[in-house]
């Protein structure tokens, strides 16, 4: 349909186009935000792809999360970003010696382009096909079971980078008053004050025991 | 729709490891940050538990579990048994110097268990995505444990250097993964042994993938050209920290890399073996040369490591089953060595302060003569002195690669073997033959002088004894790898 | 909804598919405009009662006419852009504000049927919209190179992001009971009848919801971006005239968004309450409903005092998200326990 051709070159030319201004834009703030819709426009392209699970966990997970920290981060830093680039210009020769290397690498790859017999048999087909189940029931499907293993280590992964995000920035900062909710909101009268007689004309020295 | 579940059975140890790991974490957190001697005893016990398991429970018999993801055969028990040695005698070995510098937090511990995790699950790996997740949760615990000393720059900086460049391997490695998926259409071990088996012609595709890859392993073992990253690590890394990143890691990720080259690309070996003889001579050379103008003896070892590496990758180089039980002899006698070393290094100790220089270690003889003698029969050993452990061990691998019809490689490994006497020798020399520097305080523990003693006995000629069930058990252990 | 539309016109064309789509689009988006207009007159109205004042009066009968009136004053004024502003992102930030707070209402299901597009993800759509939503305040307090509008911005980004996690673990919840990402089947699901509503059986991951909907759209008592005590008014200090307004509008849909969501989620959608009403069509409850939610919201920001900033972040990331990860271990312990989970399709 013309409809899906016309919104897959929108974003496709979108996603291009936003790549490179990331890496070309002079201000950071810009180039992560050039970032963003580089992945908005990657979702749109799952989606004309009928993967609209990844479509939305890339927009969940990249967009609503990891780059609004890169955002964050961009913002605080007080780099003078110009001044960072300045030396980059003597790099250009070998950057692009490195550069056309791996282009002739790639041409000659091209050029010897073949697959493995066993392609074909390799490649399992999903059961049942992808047309017949939701993106979600069938990620869900092999997650759970062929890849537990792997789902699993991902998760211990995630464990160590906590561990070691905690390890390397925590403080324990000594004189810093906390509040603590729960014993200020099981406070009681009696534990704040304490109601005394006073006797006119004595005063309340001798009377008063807690502050 | 409740799908069978996979057999634990295999990997009940890994299991009971990562349980352990997180239970001793719950352990840690609850007792407010003072568990560090318990939590750290306990990791050690985790360890020996582990290590039973494995011999006990799961033994030698290859079986494939987790659809296909996870092996376990001879092979992966004999290199867990080496890593498990490795990371619980560098946590032995760790207490004092943490408690000295105020990084005695019970997360150290546990984060050399769970990167001990991640080094079983690459050796267990059966696919390339097992691989790269049991990499990562290696790699990421050893990030952090290279910067744990947060508060001192050069750690900060080994950490974040490390990270870095580690960061840039993993990256080289997915590329290799997803150009071999793209050719092959699989990144089973064992359907990618089946299809580069049945073409004719692998395809340049495939190759290039397996280059990347081999790009990647040889970051992670620090083979030349990819070695960039060690010196500043080992040097910037507390001590404890780097004896462990010399053993355990070293050793995981040598027996997955041989793993890979046999298990998926056996077929390939003519393709992969000129690359991994350029890294072998490259490692060989430069740790040979370039250690011999250092002065740190921290980082003499980084480069001494390299150097083994390039020694023990010869064994893979030769491509055979006695290549790999060359190469599994070498890493055991290789790690247990650089344990001594680390040991030795670690009771450098003068004033309170740590010392890290060659000059330090002058006139050792005549202040403590156990250690001096310790020291230079680590030394002797890691420079090939025949008589010692470390002789057997460069014996073997070279004796493979002439058997299998490459002896150019084994007489380039003979010179750099002989150069690098040069520094080692150096190191005894100035232990016995300067003037005294001054004396190193006394050990106070028990655990660093009996790795000491224990890993000096075992280079000693005494190793004669040793040596023939060594290569049995490694012989064992190589195979299961060839079939 | 777009094809009924279509086949209305009888002839088939991608043009008129297109108009159908557009047409369908405005259906939605006008009436969704005037009620934000309505919405904030009422607004002010609950919260004048609650502290016994009369609230707008003037225009209009009751003063109804209020929130057109402000609307043509702020349309009247001169946009200004400060000097040192980042024009480009000063001037965007509002619009997507704006957008996000309109597009997300694509999926909401108005009665059976009756919706821009039945996506199979549509709760996942509309988390991700919502999770979009910070950057049009963050680039706000960014570009408007001013310090209350750049710690303005800052917090709102933490807070929405914090509070995103234990929403989205709500949501796990109560999709573990429907077995779909769907909201049709959301509504299906708790069909016939109020006792079948799901804010009985998952009350309290639906308390836990509403509160995080306060702080995700930046209501009192988590107003904090706009603090005007310490803030002035946040990232929205440096804004006039229609980029103000667009703001502020914004920010209303997106009230009426959490609400059509409670409604769909806890409240049965488009249901009736008890079977016998099912005569009354479908769209009026689920009017009622967004009505209701925003009544509460409404009298949320009468009562509550704003929280201060620490605590704001305390009750996302050390109550909500532990609360919230025990409730979905809770629920889909009880659910494997009892066998309650939903058949497989």
């Amino acid at each position: 349909m013309t409809l899906t051709a016309g919104a897959f070159y929108l974003f496709a030319f979108v996603a291009v186009a936003a790549g490179f201004l990331v890496i070309s834009a002079r201000n950071p703030v810009h180039s992560v935000l050039w970032l963003i819709l580089t992945f908005f426009s990657a979702a749109g392209l799952f989606v004309l792809m009928g993967a609209e699970f990844l479509a939305m966990l890339l927009v969940i997970v990249y967009v609503g999360a990891v780059a609004v920290l890169f955002l964050f981060v961009v913002m605080m830093l007080d780099i003078n970003f110009a001044q960072f680039r300045k030396g980059a210009l003597q790099y250009i020769p070998i950057g692009g010696l490195v550069g056309l290397i791996l282009l002739a690498e790639l041409v000659t790859l091209v050029m010897a382009w073949q697959f493995g017999d066993k392609v074909a048999d390799n490649v399992t087909a999903p059961i049942p096909a992808a047309e017949q189940v939701e993106n979600v029931k069938a990620m869900g499907a092999i997650l759970y079971t062929d890849y537990l293993f792997i789902f699993q280590t991902a998760g211990l992964i995630l464990l160590v980078a906590m561990i070691g995000a905690i390890v390397l920035t925590h403080r324990q900062r000594a004189g810093v008053k906390r509040q603590n909710i729960s014993k200020q909101v099981a406070r009681k009268p009696k534990d704040a004050y304490e109601m005394v007689e006073v006797k006119s004309g004595e005063g309340i020295g001798s009377a008063s025991k807690k502050g | 729709m409740t799908a069978d579940l996979p057999s634990f059975a295999p990997a009940l140890p890994e299991i009971v490891l990562a349980l352990g790991a997180m239970a001793l974490l719950m352990l840690g957190v609850f007792r407010s940050g003072k568990a560090y001697t318990q939590v750290s005893t306990l990791t050690v016990f985790l360890f020996i538990l582990v290590g039973v398991l494995l011999v006990a429970y799961v033994g030698g018999e290859r079986s494939v579990t987790f659809s296909g993801l996870f092996v376990t055969d001879s092979f992966a028990i004999f290199s867990k048994i080496l890593v498990l040695v490795g990371s619980g005698v560098a946590l032995m070995m760790s207490s004092r110097y943490m408690a000295d510098h105020g990084i005695d937090r019970f997360e150290y511990p546990v984060l050399i268990a769970l990167a001990t995790l991640g080094m079983m699950i690459m050796i267990s790996a059966n696919n390339l995505l097992s691989l790269y997740v049991g990499l990562e949760l290696q790699s990421l615990a050893l990030y952090v444990l290279a910067a744990i000393h947060r508060n001192r720059n050069r750690a900060t900086e080994a950490g974040l250097k490390y990270f870095v460049l580690g960061a840039l391997s993993s990256g080289m490695l997915l590329y290799g993964i997803s150009l071999i998926y793209g050719f092959t259409g699989t990144i089973s071990f064992d359907l990618l042994a089946d299809s580069v088996k049945t073409g004719e012609h692998a395809g340049i595709g495939v190759i290039v993938g397996m280059v990347f890859l081999i790009a990647g392993f040889a970051f992670k073992i620090s083979a030349v050209p990819f070695h960039m990253w060690t010196p500043d690590v080992y040097e910037g890394a507390p001590t404890p920290v780097t004896a462990f990143f010399a053993a355990a890691p070293k050793v995981a990720a040598l027996a997955m890399f041989v793993r890979a080259m046999f298990g998926a690309f056996g077929e390939l070996v003519t393709e992969w073996q000129q690359v991994v003889i350029f890294i072998s001579i490259a490692s060989m050379i430069v740790g040979a040369v370039i250690a011999i103008v250092q002065t740190n003896i921290k980082r003499l070892m980084a480069y001494s490591s390299i150097g083994h590496v390039g020694y023990a990758l010869v064994g893979l180089a030769a491509g055979t089953e006695a290549g790999v039980e060359a190469l599994l002899v070498y890493i055991a006698i290789y790690m247990t060595m650089t344990l001594g070393s680390f040991a030795a290094i670690l009771s450098m100790r003068r004033n309170g302060q740590m010392v890290e220089e060659i000059g330090d270690l002058a006139g050792l003889s005549q202040t403590n003569l156990p250690l001096a003698i310790g020291i230079a029969i680590f030394m002797f050993s890691l420079a090939g002195i025949p008589m010692l452990a470390g002789f057997f061990g460069k014996w073997v691998v070279f004796w493979a690669a002439v058997e299998a019809g490459l002896t150019p490689l084994a007489i380039v490994g003979l010179l750099a073997s002989v150069i690098s006497c040069f520094y080692y020798i150096r190191i005894v020399k100035v232990m016995f033959f300067d003037e005294p520097a001054g004396n190193f305080d006394a050990d106070k523990g028990r655990a660093i002088p009996l790795v000491i003693g224990v890993s000096a006995v075992l280079h000693s000629p005494v190793s004669f004894l040793l040596i023939s069930p060594l290569i049995a058990a490694a012989a064992w252990a190589a195979k299961s790898l060839i079939y | 909804m777009v094809e009924a539309i279509y086949s209305l016109f009888g002839v088939e064309s991608p043009l008129l598919y297109l108009t159908a789509i557009v047409l369908s689009i405005l259906a939605i988006v006008l009436p969704l405009l005037i009620s934000v207009a309505f919405a904030v007159y009422f607004d002010r109205k609950i919260w004048a009662a609650v502290q016994m004042r009369r609230g707008p009066n003037v225009v209009g009968p009751f003063g109804l006419l209020q929130s057109f009136a402000d609307g043509l004053k702020l349309f009247v004024k001169e946009t200004v852009v400060p000097a040192g502003a980042n024009k480009f992102i000063f001037l965007m930030a509002p619009m997507i504000t704006f957008t996000l707070a309109l597009i997300a209402w694509a999926v909401i299901p108005f009665d059976a049927g009756m919706m821009i597009s039945d996506l199979n993800v549509g709760i996942l759509y509309i988390l991700a919209i919502s999770s979009l939503g910070v950057y049009g305040i963050i680039m706000s307090g960014w570009a408007s190179n001013s310090r209350y509008a750049f710690l303005g911005g800052l917090r709102s980004a933490a807070q929405m992001v914090s509070y995103e996690v234990s929403i989205g673990f709500v949501l796990v919840c109560v999709l573990m009971a429907v077995g779909s990402l769907n909201l049709s089947d959301v509504v299906n699901a708790q069909s016939g009848g109020f006792w079948n509503w799901y804010f009985i059986p998952f009350f309290p991951i639906f308390i836990i919801f509403f509160i995080s909907a306060l702080a995700e759209t930046n209501r009192p008592p988590f107003d904090l971006p706009e603090a005007e005590a310490e803030l002035v008014a946040g990232y929205q200090v440096e804004y006039s005239s229609m980029a103000f307004a667009l703001f502020f509008l914004g920010e209303y849909a997106n009230i009426l968004l959490m609400s059509a969501v409670m409604a769909v989620l806890f409240f049965g959608g488009w249901e009736a309450p008890i079977p016998a009403l099912d005569f009354i069509p479908g769209i009026f409850w689920m009017l009622a409903k967004i009505a209701f939610g925003f009544w509460m919201f409404a009298m949320v920001k009468a009562f509550v005092p704003r929280y201060r900033y620490d605590q704001l972040m305390r009750l996302g990331w050390k109550v909500f998200l532990p609360l919230s990860l025990f409730f979905v271990v809770f629920y889909a312990g009880i659910m494997v326990a009892f066998d309650l989970l939903p058949s497989q399709g």
